[in-house]
């Protein structure tokens, strides 16, 4: 089953929002269910006490990724 | 637990006519036990016999052998928005399963027409041992895995992601997957057991789904 929400963002949100949806190729609906599905994944890497890295394309810095 | 999707043809080599299979999203007790008692006690076998001839697993195709479709399923079913399961039953019996992941980790394409883009990850798919040719002289069905691959095809449509799917093949399968699904071979994942990551491309999907 689906719900509908209201989501309050700013103009400049609003603007990222669109923007990634235009880059993307997909709904606000699809990118934000993307982005839940990222954001579960990852959380719950780290509640295992995974770490998650993000490492610059030179490979010269790395740091780690922390969520909320 | 599940939820019939639709009604396929499959071919039955044995005979030459086309038997109604059910594909469900989902899955019971009856599958993982199928499994259990049907699938397992035939690659035991079979690769009993191999030992004894010195073939390879990839050479009877059981290199998925030891997978353990009850926790896979336990994991599925417990998490439904980052995975799905689908089956495919004929004849009173399981005859394939694949396990997708819809987000998260190995979500992204690395194909360079759409690098970043978001795809549906097949993490695990399997066929029954009787439909294998490889695995026994007389195959039952044929179009078991392509059902399950154009089922995660049309997931990702579905999803928005226009057909892009992805997977991390055993060595036994990479021609079924280049040759006859029409994937992109995108080399060896030296962080992923060494096996070879391919993916569908969207102007392929679309090609596969359109032709």
């Amino acid at each position: 089953m689906k719900r509908t929400m209201t989501l309050n963002l700013t103009d400049a949100e609003m603007s990222l929002l669109e923007g990634l949806c235009e880059e993307k190729g997909v709904s606000k609906t699809a990118l934000i269910r993307q982005a839940l599905r990222l954001y579960k994944s990852v959380d719950e890497r780290l509640a295992r006490g995974d770490k998650v890295f993000v490492e610059s394309a030179n490979k010269a810095e790395k740091a780690e990724l922390m969520v909320l | 637990m599940k939820a019939l999707l639709s009604i396929v043809p499959l071919k039955n080599r044995l005979n030459g006519s086309f038997e109604e299979a059910s594909l469900f999203q989902g899955i019971d007790a009856d599958n993982l036990a199928h499994i259990e008692a049907r699938w397992r006690p035939m690659f035991e076998q079979r690769k009993i016999e191999a030992k004894k001839t010195g073939e390879s697993l990839a050479e009877i195709n059981a290199e998925d052998a030891h997978w353990e479709w009850g926790k896979k399923a336990i994991a599925a079913v417990r998490d439904p928005f980052l995975f799905d399961i689908f089956v495919l039953e004929c004849a009173g019996n399981t005859q394939a399963i694949m396990l997708v992941r819809k987000g998260g980790e190995k979500c992204f394409s690395r194909h360079p027409d759409h690098l970043r883009a978001p795809l549906i990850y097949v993490d695990f798919l399997s066929t029954a041992p009787w439909n294998r040719s490889r695995l026994v002289k007389e195959p039952v069905y044929k179009g078991c895995g392509r059902t399950l691959i154009s089922t995660a095809i049309s997931l990702s449509f579905e999803e928005e992601m226009r057909g892009r799917i992805g997977l991390h093949s055993l060595p036994g399968a990479e021609e079924f997957y280049q040759d006859q699904v029409g994937m992109t071979d995108l080399g060896t994942d030296r962080n992923y057991h060494g096996l070879r990551y391919f993916e569908l491309s969207i102007s392929n999907a679309a090609r596969i789904f359109n032709p």
